[in-house]
């Protein structure tokens, strides 16, 4: 079954309002795909008739953002990210700032991402101080990355057993995050369109997958707003697809093994 | 590169087995551990294990205390995969020898990423 | 050191229907959402089959799992990934089937870290006779549309 243009247009148009997030044409399919447990468990006969119900009801229309704009999430996401921030920013951080590191990790989704860089400085920098703020659009991720409880198939997910064990205990059916790691991370609802979240000035950024979702010019914003919240000397990591090429000439791409990290030109100060 | 799935359970050893195949090993099986030893002795190319806990003649967890006391084999990755999902069970099978758990259910792209960062995956054919 | 369960916290989490949507949605559908409670009366299952496995240990637990033999090789099929309307061996049936109940069972011994061990499966055209036992939970789901009952006994 193809959805119907109209039907297309009318999620397309809902999310990018609410979230800024641009779904072109061509993603048909990631929205059928997204919305068809939605449609089943609410009894519809497929995604197009799921879609007429939520164009009638304006109380479907936050679970239809949030089905389009919840990262798929995993520990360790792509690895090398975190190989960067143990080998580079850490370090790097640490000549300038001492035993302090302030980490945003933005788009976190239900926080694997923010505790997976707090295991690093667990096992890595056991003695640093590093407060990590973990901002996502959605209410109901953050909840759970707050509880830090995840099912047995999500930390199947990319966590190392070792890490697993280490780091959490299990409670039921679920595992719980330590209190060592979620003394690091706070959670906050945010917006990226908005003013950038409290805790900065940030050593690094992670804005992994996010930017792939936005226009150019939206791009450009978010951008300049990450900036403005970034320490003197921090880095930007971005997703293994991303770039700030054709974005914003400001930014400096430094390559690193496995990848690239972002930072302010010299002289091209916010 | 070659993997050794020991696991009774015929269906689970083809799904393991159609994983590991998938990704570019070359895959030989056991039914339980007193077997898979065998095979090692057959097979000393072996560089993947992956290994149910509860099986009949040796069990999973006997299958690694015993790896771990042959010196030619501290190269093979041990990778257990189980319904046993309590903390204490996955500790002592760590504490055993085992490099990796993997709880039942599972999704294939859960084993493909463990191997993935456990080094063993061959770049071409997984890309 | 007889520790005894308490299952009431374990009941309440719906363990039985909560394990069998994450392992249909995992290895045999791979996609979620195709398993639900059964709505309406209980359905009488077609040529029945019913798979066991227990936690042997100080208390014995036991998952029962009943189908219509065409609903369990439909499920053999689709862990195996076999095409639709293969021919399924008694073999593949019992492993698979037993597979799936051993899968639910291990589950349940984990979430009241039961210190047993798992027996092999065992299935036959008739429901173990259980009198003595107490039946914790006893759901009845759907898989697409197909009635699949799931059990959870205590035995003495």
């Amino acid at each position: 079954m193809t959805l119907a243009p109209d039907s297309f247009d009318f999620v397309a148009t809902l999310v990018r309002r609410r979230s800024a997030i641009q779904l072109d044409v061509g993603k048909e399919y990631l929205v059928e795909s997204r919305l068809a447990p939605l449609a089943r468990s609410a009894g519809a006969i497929d995604v197009e008739a799921f879609i007429r119900s939520v164009r009638a009801n304006v109380t479907l229309h936050d679970q239809v953002v949030e089905a389009l704009t919840t990262n798929e999430t995993s520990w360790f996401r792509d690895r090398h990210p975190f190989d960067v921030l143990k080998d580079t920013v850490i370090p790097d951080a640490m000549t300038r700032r001492g035993g302090q590191l302030r980490v945003w990790s933005a788009a976190c989704s239900s926080g694997q991402e923010p505790y997976s860089i707090a295991m690093t400085v667990a096992e890595h920098f056991p003695q640093l101080r590093a407060s990590i703020v973990a901002t996502d659009l959605s209410e109901s991720v953050l909840a759970q990355g707050r509880a830090g409880q995840y099912s047995q198939l999500e930390v199947n997910r990319g966590l190392p057993a070792p890490l697993l064990v280490k780091h959490f205990e299990r409670k039921g059916p679920v595992f719980e995050v330590s209190e060592q790691l979620r003394s690091m991370v706070t959670f906050r609802r945010h917006n990226l369109l908005d003013a950038p979240p409290l805790g900065g000035p940030f050593d690094v950024v992670f804005l992994r997958n996010v930017l792939i979702y936005f226009d150019v010019a939206t791009k450009r914003d978010v951008m300049r707003r990450v900036r403005s919240v970034l320490a003197p000397g921090g880095w930007v990591l971005l997703g293994a697809a991303e770039s700030t090429i054709g974005v914003d000439d400001i930014w400096e791409r430094v390559p690193v093994a496995g990848g690239a990290l972002y930072r302010p030109r010299e002289g091209k100060a916010a | 590169m070659k993997a050794l799935v020991i696991d009774d359970s015929r269906v689970m050893r083809r799904i393991i087995g159609a994983i590991l195949t998938d990704v570019g090993f070359e895959v030989i099986e056991a039914g339980d551990g007193q077997e898979a030893l065998m095979r090692l002795e057959q097979h000393p190319d072996v560089r993947l294990c992956c290994i149910d806990w509860n099986m009949p003649v040796m069990n999973g967890y006997e299958f690694i205390v015993a790896t771990r006391k042959r010196p030619e084999y501290r190269d093979i990755t041990l990778m257990m995969i189980t319904t046993e999902g309590e903390q204490e069970q996955i500790v002592r099978a760590l504490a055993a020898g085992a490099h990796e758990y993997v709880i039942k259910p599972f999704t294939a792209d859960v084993i493909v990423d463990k191997l993935g960062y456990l080094g063993l995956l061959d770049a071409e054919v997984h890309a | 050191m007889t520790a005894t369960i308490d299952w009431a916290p374990v009941l309440a989490g719906d363990p039985l229907l909560q394990i069998s949507q994450e392992l249909f949605s995992t290895m045999i559908d791979l996609e979620p959402g195709l398993v639900e409670r059964w709505v309406g009366d209980r359905p009488i299952l077609d040529d029945p089959r019913y798979t066991w496995v227990d936690v042997a240990g100080e208390q014995l637990v036991r998952v029962v799992i009943g189908t219509g033999r065409e609903t369990g090789e439909a499920i053999t099929r689709a862990l195996l990934g076999l095409p639709d309307g293969t021919p399924v061996s008694d073999e593949d049936y019992v492993d698979a089937v037993g597979e799936v109940a051993n899968v639910v069972c291990g589950n349940v011994k984990s979430l009241v870290t039961h210190p047993g061990t798992l027996t092999i499966p065992v299935v036959a055209p008739a429901a173990p006779a259980l009198e003595h036992g107490t039946c914790l939970e006893d759901a009845c789901l759907s898989w697409r549309g197909a009635p699949i009952t799931v059990a959870l006994w205590l035995l003495p």
